[in-house]
């Protein structure tokens, strides 16, 4: 009997998941420097600020828009924007004291949002370095989510009292 | 040598049996999963950004990331892994002794479904393991059913793909319709040496919560009665039957309509469901963690 391509394939791949597979000559990654710089060390500083304590300076949900958090790490704290059970932004909370490059763009900063120095970064994020320490982002995840919704959301973080935590 | 988070996204199968398995369950999540693999590729798609200078710093801080172990990422991925090698490392010990002496067919005649209880302690092991790669991600305490259940109604993209391979491929096909009350019960009659001596748990035992085995056999009912009515709704929800899972998996596996135990233990064999999309979850929030940070 002549076996038929997929009696033989099934077969085929099951004995090929057994085999340990050798060395293959890697190419070269555009990652490969960081990698070997970072490798074991530490991402975040000490001194940051734990991610719970970002929790209460983000929005709300309002007007069909619900905000779910997402992340809580050391120094970060992140939660989604859904319409109509459709992610359509983040929101963002992070601590530069672990990333001091990322403070530094906000003094090229041409524009302001509530006070605060604000820059674009890329075709989705827009941010504001609140006390010079703390970035608080908006980025959009679709279409229907614009620049200026990224404004108003960044607006609606009680911006004030984030700048006077330590 | 670990491998660093871009190797393990850059060297994700395009095709293949995991690949093809998770597709036959497109149906039941239309459109929920597209198999994002390239560590580059996953920052475009998540971050919807096209400079390369933006993507590489995207990138860069990332790696950094998932290389501070004390962020969870790595433990996360570990779990993902070892709770699929561990199921997997019986079967695949029969499947050798048959490679070379039998037809395929010949192969399903010689290779023993799993008991009910040692399936259900899978099945509720890998909801566990679920539950606390989630918090290790999210940066929310182990023990968090709470929080993983609030979670669970938020999930979509490929760890509702998870999700989804869990309850079909370790529930419904090898235990049937009742699955999840008959996972249950099992669990509940298990003792501690049930446990031991199942080699998903003994995989992952280290990181589920509690002191003993006995704590930790509390925890897993515990965890698997609180989304029990998840699962239950997700197969009401989507219409999954036993039949119909088996009918889209004919597209690619051949086997008989009696062989629905044959065809579990053969998945869990070969689909590595929780390792493939396990990693696309922690990069897809790696990658969400590095834009806003940069």
């Amino acid at each position: 009997m002549i076996a038929t391509p997929r009696t033989f394939l099934v077969p085929a791949l099951l004995s090929l998941s057994l085999v340990v597979v050798g060395c293959d000559k890697k190419s070269p990654s555009p990652y490969d420097q960081v990698q070997k710089a970072t490798k074991g060390q530490s991402a975040v500083s000490k001194e940051a600020v734990n991610g719970s304590q970002f929790n209460r300076y983000f929005p709300k949900s309002a007007n069909g828009f619900s905000v779910v958090a997402a992340q809580e790490k050391k120094g970060f704290a992140e939660h989604k924007v859904n319409k109509g059970g459709k992610n359509v932004a983040m929101l963002s909370i992070s601590d530069t004291i672990s990333t001091p490059a990322s403070a530094s763009k906000y003094k090229q900063s041409t524009s302001k949002i509530a006070g605060f120095p604000a820059v674009d970064q890329g075709q989705n994020g827009t941010g504001v370095l609140v006390g010079d320490r703390f970035q608080v982002k908006a980025q959009s995840r679709d279409p229907s989510f614009t620049k200026q919704d990224r404004v108003t959301w960044i607006q609606k973080f009680n911006l004030n009292g984030l700048s006077q935590l330590k | 040598m670990s491998k660093s988070i871009f190797e393990l996204v850059d060297e994700l199968p395009t095709g293949g049996i995991t690949v093809m398995a998770m597709k036959s369950l497109d149906t039941l999540i239309p459109g929920q999963w597209q198999n994002l693999t390239g560590f580059d590729n996953t920052i475009r798609a998540v971050t919807g950004e096209t400079d390369e200078a933006l993507i590489q710093q995207i990138g860069e801080r990332a790696v950094a990331l998932y290389n501070d172990k004390s962020q969870g990422y790595q433990r996360a991925y570990w779990l993902y892994d070892t709770v699929q090698s561990g199921s997997g490392l019986l079967g695949a010990a029969a499947l050798a002794n048959r490679i070379g002496q039998d037809t395929f067919l010949g192969f399903l005649k010689n290779v023993t479904p799993k008991p009910e209880k040692a399936q259900s302690i899978d099945l509720s092991v890998k909801l566990v393991t679920e539950l606390v790669a989630f918090c290790q991600i999210n940066g929310i305490p182990g023990d968090s059913i709470g929080d993983f259940l609030g979670a669970l109604g938020d999930y979509s993209g490929e760890s509702l793909m998870r999700m989804a391979a869990l309850v079909c491929f370790d529930g419904l096909i090898p235990l049937g319709p009742e699955f999840a009350e008959k996972a249950l019960g099992n669990v509940q009659s298990s003792n501690t040496s049930d446990l031991e001596g199942n080699q998903t748990y003994k995989s992952v035992k280290d990181l589920i919560p509690g002191d003993s085995s006995d704590d930790k056999l509390g925890f897993i009912a515990k965890s698997f009665d609180s989304t029990k009515g998840w699962m239950q709704n997700f197969v009401s929800s989507t219409g999954a039957t036993q039949s119909g899972l088996m009918h889209n998996l004919k597209g690619f596996i051949d086997f008989t309509d009696d062989k629905a135990d044959y065809v579990g233990a053969l998945l869990d064999m070969n689909v590595k469901y929780y390792r493939h999309t396990g990693i696309q979850t922690l990069v897809r929030r790696l990658i969400e963690r590095a834009v806003a940070e940069i």
